[in-house]
């Protein structure tokens, strides 16, 4: 029997789903809250680790949408469900309720609001930039003129903001913004090749495959520095330049440096337009508020709601790729739940 | 430099001020260097905005000197300060107005010890009863003087009749605002505009009209470090400190500084001194220094209040440019009188900062 | 896990400065001290969390932890929640109850501050007063507070302070049996034993160095020894 499966938010982790149930007889329906699919991918300009056009792959995400069985709603804004007989009742912003069989939740995460840091002045000094807004820059081509007079410029990127931070109220490592850092210092050094780029790092996590060959191509090719210290404060001088303070922590040294531009890469923060819904459902979360899964390692997609499956980074902070697979075990999970609820 | 950026931050940090009924507690740090501070204080809240303000003569020190030059045990000095809870409590108030912000930090920080480990405030409790009979009830406000003031900033800019403006040109005077650091790094909630954009000083500029310089080092401690200063063999720790805020500030010009901690304004004050008489260097351009003010001296001289009865003689670095640029009418030759107008003597003039 | 470490763990202000650290940097990069002194606060979180005694005692009897000018910027910041400053607190007490800090010259001044501000608190009610700020010994004070300090009653006066006078008001004289309210609760809460040790175990030093450490006050000579000595090796 044809049954209906609603795919919240049409991010990567969404459309992804999407295609691979698209072999099944169901009806797959994604509500997504803006007017069009895509989630945080398309304000990305060249992806890490190979510097793929995100656009490209954007492209060839929304093409394998099978039109047979699968149909998109924009400006639909999720926000409330309720289980009814086995099913579950969606509700939208808009008043609308649409009956479901299963809905996988693909609803993304938020980037951290840098205002927090309010030692790093993001939104008061303004050539402190985050992570995001200078992918926006790439896409287009919207760099500040002040950097691209052609004179030798000095940036820095700071690592784990609103990550690894009691303060912050957010634990967790964010995982990909390490290698964005790499990734962007790289870019900037082409992009400004008077430029030098210093990374104020921790730990690098180079966890994935070709992560590390880019942090080695980054300090050999494009002689970015690596300094072992957190950023502590940065604030402004009198031309609009910045002051950042860290400790060098492998000389055990505090120090000092200018900077014409400030890069915070911001780490990724469990989405707010998920909150109502998982407190509709009382669905639990993890330590650091993503929507917890009912088993960690081997069922990562299920929760306990019945016919409610997770994928992508509203569970926990994935990259591209691990969002996509991850979004294809979900999907593998939802047909097989819909069979078992068939034999019942 | 956006404004609304501060803005935003600020109203994340909106803490509740006392209204009236003021317990004051004085401080050991303001009565030595800047004691017509306090007498101003006082006089503004009672007779400009008649509010109750009460002290009773038995307070004393809060031991937090001693606290932080590590000789006087926690146990001692949380004790010490519910004695002062206890004369607040027997008077009938129940706001608790410290002078200083070395006091204020303690009293912060003892009442969170108290919250995260009520043993201890049973503990301190019984210690209290034992020592000196006494009870106490936690205070249901506690601000700063500085808080107070900045409260009643909109009221006194009404009732005053000078701005913090340059009369020769009509500009805002440029103005370096310094918080003491037990202000609010440590509980950055119980500050006017939380730690990193503090709002407390430069509310009461703004609303007097001058403009808040922001530069580089404006959050670095002035160098106190207790042990730093209080031992002649640590003092360059001290100087050192302060030296690098006056270089970091030096370019924005300001016309002065303005501290809400006692022991900041005495030694921005004094290390201008210092370092002018060893290196001859001043910090600005007419070789005279930058003034520094209490923010009790700062709403005095807007109210019209004289400089000298509110003790800006006692200043090392002169005051009078400062009053000469917002227009204040004053006696020059009182400045060293006694308080009967007798003659007691004047300072030497310093070897290399202009008078 | 040794006895050092574990005495440390008593006190609150270890337990609310150190819970676990990361080795940022953070609190080092805005560090006043580091600054000025060869000095880490990130390193000294490092060598307690390690537990280990030897390195703790060491850490005791050294000069690394007077360094610090206890301004908790550090508070701010840390992204764990530690307190540096606090936890330093904790290790300079545990230093002077077990006698360590006359190891080190930073250490040994707690002597001459327990002779100035100790007895400041306990015979007049305050930390500080102007007489304790003598321009012989503070030069950097400058004239105007030379002038300050030779005409004390008649500038008060003229300031609206109660200077050294009965009932309320700035430097008013502290009734004796407030004092003895404060001498009391120095006694209750252990505030007089832990004088009593600094004194002792100063002592014991200056007949080490062959140094007179007189009976009160600071006009002693292991008093100017410790006051103005300085080895210029904390660099
Ligand atoms: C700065 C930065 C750079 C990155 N660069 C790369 C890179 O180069 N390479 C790489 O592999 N990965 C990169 N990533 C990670 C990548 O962005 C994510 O892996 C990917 O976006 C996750 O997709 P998602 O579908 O889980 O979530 P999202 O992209 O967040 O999509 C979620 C979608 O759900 C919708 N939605 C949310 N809530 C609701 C609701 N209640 N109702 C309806 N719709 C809703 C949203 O509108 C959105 O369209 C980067 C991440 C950051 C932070
Ligand atoms: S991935 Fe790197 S930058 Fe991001 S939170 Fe983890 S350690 Fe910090
Ligand atoms: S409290 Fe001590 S360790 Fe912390 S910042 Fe201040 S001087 Fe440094
Ligand atoms: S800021 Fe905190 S976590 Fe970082 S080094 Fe200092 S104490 Fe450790």
């Amino acid at each position: 029997m044809n049954k209906t499966i609603v795919i919240v938010g049409g991010g990567p982790a969404g459309l992804e789903a999407a295609a691979a149930l698209g072999s099944s007889p169901h009806h797959v329906l994604i509500l997504e809250k803006e007017h069009n699919t895509g989630g945080k991918l398309k304000n990305w300009h060249h992806l890490f680790p190979n510097f793929a056009d995100a656009s490209e792959i954007l492209k060839s995400l929304e093409k394998s949408l099978p039109l047979n069985n699968s149909e998109i709603k924009y400006d639909c804004d999720v926000f409330k469900m309720e289980q009814m007989d086995g099913n579950l009742l969606v509700s939208l912003k808009s008043g609308e309720k649409i009956k479901a069989d299963a809905v996988l939740l693909a609803t993304g995460f938020d980037l951290f609001d840098a205002y927090k840091k309010e030692e790093y002045g993001h939104g008061i000094y303004k050539n402190v930039i985050t992570s995001s807004e200078l992918e926006g820059m790439f896409v287009n081509n919207s760099f500040p003129d002040q950097l691209k007079d052609g004179l030798p410029k000095k940036i820095a990127m700071v690592h784990c903001v609103g990550s690894r931070d009691k303060k912050a109220g957010n634990m967790h490592c964010s995982k990909l913004c390490c290698i964005t850092g790499v990734k962007q210092a790289i870019e900037l050094r082409k992009y400004l090749s008077k430029s030098s780029v210093y990374n104020f790092y921790m730990d690098l996590r180079m966890y994935g495959q070709h992560f590390e060959e880019l942090y080695q191509e980054a300090q050999e090719d494009y002689g970015v520095n690596f300094i072992r210290g957190r950023v502590s404060e940065i604030a402004e001088i009198s031309d609009g330049k910045l002051q950042v303070k860290a400790e060098d922590t492998l000389s055990g040294r505090p120090m000092k440096m200018i900077f014409d531009l400030v890069v915070l890469l911001i780490g990724m923060t469990p989405a707010t337009s998920a909150a109502s819904i998982a407190q509709s459902l009382a669905l639990p979360k993890s330590g650091s508020g993503f929507l917890a899964p009912v088993h960690q390692h081997i069922s990562a997609n299920e929760t306990c709601i019945p016919g409610l499956f997770l994928a992508g980074t509203c569970r926990e902070p994935l990259s591209l790729q691990e969002s996509i697979t991850d979004a294809r075990a979900a999907a593998l999970k939802i047909i097989e739940w819909l069979k078992l609820k068939d034999n019942h | 430099m956006e404004q609304e950026g501060k803005k935003r931050i600020w109203s994340e940090y909106q803490k509740e001020i006392a209204d009236d009924h003021y317990f004051y507690v004085r401080s050991c740090i303001r009565q030595t260097f800047f004691p017509g501070s306090e007498t101003t204080f006082l006089k503004i809240l009672r007779d400009d905005l008649s509010r109750d303000v009460f002290e009773d003569a038995r307070h004393t020190t809060c031991t937090g000197i001693g606290y932080h030059t590590d000789i006087v045990p926690f146990e001692t000095i949380m004790t010490i300060a519910a004695r002062h809870f206890a004369l607040m409590t027997e008077a009938g108030y129940v706001n608790f107005v410290p002078s200083c912000v070395t006091s204020f930090g303690i009293y912060t920080e003892i009442l969170d010890t108290w919250k995260h480990f009520p043993e201890m405030e049973a503990k301190a409790r019984d210690y209290l009863w034992t020592a000196t009979r006494r009870e106490f009830k936690i205070p249901d406000n506690l601000s700063h003087t500085s808080d107070i003031i900045y409260r009643f900033r909109n009221e006194l800019a009404e009732l005053s009749g000078h701005r913090l403006v340059n009369k020769n040109d009509g500009k805002p005077l440029k103005v370096v605002e310094h918080i003491g650091c037990h202000y609010a790094k440590m509980f950055p909630k119980c500050g006017v505009g939380g730690a990193e954009f503090p709002a407390v000083l430069s509310g009461m500029v703004e609303a007097w009209g001058g403009e808040v310089i922001d530069y580089p080092e404006r959050r670095h401690c002035c160098g106190f470090g207790f042990r730093q200063y209080l031992i002649k063999a640590n003092r360059g720790y001290s100087l050192s400190n302060s030296k690098k805020k006056f270089e970091s500030m030096q370019p924005y010009q300001p016309d002065f500084i303005v501290a809400n901690c006692p022991g900041c304004a005495m030694f921005l004050d004094r290390w201008q001194y210092t370092i002018a008489e060893m290196e001859g260097i001043t910090y600005d351009k007419s070789g005279k220094g930058i003034p520094v003010l209490t923010y009790e001296e700062l709403a005095g001289l807007i109210m019209g209040y004289d400089p000298w009865v509110m003790g800006m003689q006692m200043h090392q670095i002169s005051v009078e440019p400062l009053l000469d640029k917002i227009g204040i009418v004053y006696n020059k030759k009182d400045k060293y009188l006694g308080s009967k107008g007798q003659y007691i003597g004047v300072p030497q003039p310093p070897h290399f900062l202009l008078q | 896990m040794g006895r050092l470490y574990e005495r440390l763990c008593e006190d609150l202000r270890c337990l609310e400065g150190l819970k676990s650290c990361m080795n940022c940097g953070v609190c080092t990069a805005i560090c006043p001290s580091a600054e000025f002194y060869r000095y880490d606060p990130r390193k000294i979180c490092d060598t307690v969390q390690r537990a280990d005694d030897e390195s703790i005692e060491q850490l005791l009897k050294s000069d690394t932890i007077w360094y610090c000018g206890e301004c908790m910027s550090c508070k701010t910041r840390c992204p764990r929640g530690n307190t540096p400053g606090l936890l330093i607190m904790a290790l300079r007490k545990l230093s002077q109850e077990m006698g360590y800090f006359t190891d080190s010259e930073k250490g040994r001044q707690q002597f001459a501050i327990r002779r100035v501000i100790g007895d400041s608190i306990l015979t007049t009610g305050y930390c500080m007063r102007p007489i304790l700020v003598n321009p012989a010994n503070h030069p950097e004070q400058g004239p105007v507070w030379e002038w300050v300090y030779n005409n004390l009653p008649e500038v008060m006066d003229k300031v609206g302070a109660n200077y050294l006078k009965d009932g309320p008001g700035a430097l008013r004289r502290i009734a004796p049996e407030v004092l003895s309210e404060i001498n009391q609760i120095f006694q209750v809460t252990g505030g007089q034993d832990f004088f009593q040790l600094i004194e002792e175990f100063s002592k014991d030093k200056a007949d080490e160095m062959c140094l007179d450490a007189g009976e009160l006050g600071g006009d002693n000579a292991y008093f100017s020894e410790v006051y103005t000595k300085n080895s210029g090796n904390h660099h």
